[in-house]
């Protein structure tokens, strides 16, 4: 085990018989923010996928605060037990939730108090600036602010690792500019080690401390 | 010079545009029309006619007759029932197997579907014969045990109920299991926070539960137009008063008002459909996460000992009870021979009305899903409603309309007034599969033909139609399977002499040994497993395409 806090090591994803990820290697260090950065359908968000334990892998192996969650083709840890936070590209908001009660499933699945929940929720709702919402539907509200409550539902457990998969690419230039900046003091503030998928330069040389290419 | 182009462009498409835009306008105008004739009047027909009294002016007669008479109140509650009860045993049945179907690991699932769905194409009355066949006087259990120990239930509101159940569990299946197929990624997002257990109770079960009651809605509606099954198992409800009212009684009137509770049913289930389902009604793409494993592990015998129950049970034991009444295959071979004129007539009929039907559900489903916001819903409410018209109460609806002097009295003396009854029957469930085929095709690829210079009809026919190959296969076939099993209106419109099969195995069921009646039951039930093994094997290539 190497020294750092996500570490993948050769990591192959194959559909049928295209291989998708071919011995990918990696390593981020604790509170390190790594951009994914690659063309349209060269695995970006499968490695996600990977990482969190909603895909199997083919061979290698991923090693997650010194725990290794995933070798020889097996998912050694479910993706509820990895500490993983995640933003969905298309955000995957519980339709039939409001937002407080998507954060509230989170926490409460968690096995945490439902007193200390009402807080944490409030300071999460808070903290992405979305308190107001907190009893609407996600069909309610607006594309910025769809976005702050995905954001809220990925971090309210305190994850580890954040995952964000090109959570901005359906915002308008100006939002996405605002939205970067808040992220980038949240993560600073959650000391969260983050991986945020993108095929946008410009967004990740405003975000990440590292970029990494991947190739189709 | 890049403005100078898109000019250019601009000013070379706009001919075109306006052209095919009336040509567009021309067609799916023609087919609205069609479809008004065809398929809306009969039903708006019975609705006048329930308003006259029987000197012609307007009465209310006929509702007080419904509100105030107690064989009224007995056909409501006998029909609630039977729908209610129908709805429940094949939602009990079916959700558990679509959620089965869309997230177990099972083998040969696509062969699993399959025949699962088999009940669902092998018309009711069908099933219902083969129910009498085993739980009969003289039927398989009573000769097993050597007494009669179950015809006072197969023939019993509760046999028809359960046939029904039977019959429609498949309409659940394929709901929950498309509705299950739609919350992938938002159930892995479950998953990141919450063990499956969980998930499935918060997460799975809210979202696909608006797809499960509509689909029991639908249910319920189906089972109370069902003209078939209780008119066989002896169940009193309205659409058998409707039949015997006009067909025996002769009685205009009372079938009219008999059929106002049934149209109002429609029209309520309708509206209750599209207000659960809302646009979702015409959603088929299914999600591209596959979202909750069910992993069956040590429950993998006892789910195979399940569907291997159910198949037995639903799908081999009625097709096996009917194979054994019908005996040898020379009785099968003598029944066909005796009934030959009606076999070439279901074949040819449902044939020529399959591809009518589609050739209009086709305009009307495109004009569906090309349709502005605001008038999506009426359009897929007016589909609804007049697909719920029970078949009895449409048949009374032709007679009326189309039995008069002149063309429409020829048309009504010939065989074409059966293919008018499939397509109003079936062209409102073809155009809403049609419309949810089309959905899936970008507009932008008809915007680039059109800009290319296609007209309308050259972009509907090159672009357009080879994109929804696999819809109007499925139309076509469904519409095939359901006109060659139509019953309820054809009993009542078909002109004497023009007997389909469906009308003679059931005329023959009193008036024919019971052999015969098998033998003809069994073969109608495997002429309509042949196109449907046709559309899986079609839809397995299509996989492979992809």
């Amino acid at each position: 085990m190497g020294e750092g806090f996500l570490r993948l090591a050769g990591v192959t994803k194959r559909y049928a018989d295209r291989t998708i990820l071919d011995r990918i290697s990696l390593d981020v260090s604790q509170g390190e923010i790594v951009a994914l950065l690659g063309a349209s359908g060269c695995g970006k968000t499968t490695l996600l996928r990977l990482i969190a334990g909603l895909e199997r892998l083919d061979a290698g192996e991923i090693w997650i605060a010194g725990e290794r969650v995933a070798a020889e083709g097996r998912n050694l840890a479910p993706p509820r037990a990895r500490g993983i936070g995640f933003v969905f590209q298309d955000l995957a908001l519980w339709p039939h939730l409001t937002v407080a009660a998507s954060l509230d499933f989170v926490l409460a699945s968690g096995g945490m108090p439902k007193r200390e929940r009402a807080r944490r929720i409030a300071d999460t709702l808070q903290m992405v600036r979305i308190s107001r919402f907190a009893q609407s539907y996600p069909n309610r509200l607006s594309g910025g602010e769809q976005q702050r409550a995905a954001l809220a539902r990925a971090i309210v457990g305190h994850p580890r690792l954040l995952l964000l998969d090109e959570p901005m690419s359906s915002l308008d230039a100006d939002l996405k500019v605002d939205l970067l900046g808040e992220l980038a003091a949240l993560q600073a503030k959650l000391d969260v080690t983050t991986i945020y998928v993108t095929h946008d330069r410009a967004e990740a040389a405003a975000l990440a401390h590292k970029d990494f290419f991947l190739l189709a | 010079m890049g403005t100078a182009l898109i000019k250019a462009m601009i000013l070379r498409a706009r001919p075109s545009v306006v052209a095919s835009l009336s040509a567009r306008s021309l067609a799916l105008g023609l087919a609205w029309a069609l479809f008004i004739v065809l398929c809306a009047l009969p039903a708006l027909y019975m609705l006048g006619a329930s308003l006259h009294g029987a000197d012609g002016g307007l009465s209310f007669k006929n509702y007080r007759l419904l509100f105030i008479g107690t064989r009224q109140r007995e056909l409501l509650f006998n029909s609630a029932l039977l729908g209610a009860g129908a709805s429940a045993i094949a939602t009990f049945i079916g959700a558990p197997l679509g959620l089965l179907l869309a997230r177990a690991d099972l083998t040969a699932k696509r062969s699993l579907r399959l025949a699962l769905v088999i009940p669902l194409v092998v018309p009711s009355y069908i099933l219902a014969l083969a129910w009498t066949y085993i739980g009969g006087p003289t039927g398989i259990v009573a000769q097993a045990f050597g007494r009669d120990l179950m015809s006072v239930w197969t023939y019993s509101l509760a046999g028809a109920m359960i046939v029904m159940g039977i019959n429609f569990y498949p309409l659940s299946m394929l709901a929950t299991e498309a509705a299950a197929g739609r919350s992938g990624s938002l159930e892995e997002a479950g998953l990141l926070a919450a063990r499956p257990g969980r998930v499935l109770r918060r997460i799975t079960l809210p979202l696909i539960a608006p797809g499960i009651v509509a689909a029991a809605l639908i249910i319920f509606v189906l089972a109370v137009s069902e003209f078939g099954v209780p008119g066989l198992l002896r169940a009193r409800v309205f659409t058998t008063e409707v039949f015997t009212a006009f067909a025996a009684l002769y009685d205009f009137g009372a079938a009219t008002a008999l059929a106002v509770p049934l149209l109002a049913l429609a029209l309520i289930a309708g509206i209750a459909v599209k207000l659960i389902l809302g646009d979702r009604l015409l959603a088929t793409r299914r999600g591209f996460r596959s979202g909750l494993p069910l992993a069956l592990s040590r429950w993998r015998v006892a789910a195979f000992a399940g569907l291997a129950i159910v198949l037995a049970s639903f799908v081999v034991l009625p097709l096996a009870a009917l194979a054994v009444e019908a005996g040898r295959l020379e009785r099968i071979t003598s029944a066909a021979l005796k009934s030959a004129g009606a076999i070439t007539n279901s074949l040819a009929l449902a044939t020529i009305s399959a591809i009518l039907i589609v050739a209009l559900a086709v305009l009307l489903g495109y004009g569906r899903a090309r349709a502005r916001s605001k008038s999506c819903g009426f359009i897929d409410l007016i589909f609804i409603t007049i697909f719920a018209v029970p078949s009895t109460v449409l048949g009374v609806g032709l007679i009326g309309l189309w039995n008069r002097p002149g063309v429409m009295g020829e048309v009504y003396g010939s065989r074409l007034i059966i293919v008018a009854a499939y397509l109003a029957r079936l062209v409102p469930a073809a155009a809403l599969i049609l419309a949810a085929a089309v959905r899936q095709v970008p507009v932008s690829l008809e915007e680039a033909a059109e800009v290319a210079g296609a007209g309308w009809p050259r972009t509907f026919i090159r672009i357009v139609l080879p994109r929804i190959r696999a819809g109007l296969a499925a139309a076509l076939v469904v519409s095939f399977i359901f006109a060659f099993g139509e019953l309820g209106a054809t009993m009542l419109v078909a002109p004497p002499g023009q007997s389909t099969l469906p009308v003679r195995v059931y005329t023959l069921i009193a008036n024919a040994p019971p052999g015969e009646v098998a033998a003809l039951g069994l073969m109608q039930a495997c002429i309509i497993l042949v196109p449907l093994a046709l559309l899986g094997v079609f839809a397995r290539g299509r996989k492979g395409e992809n």
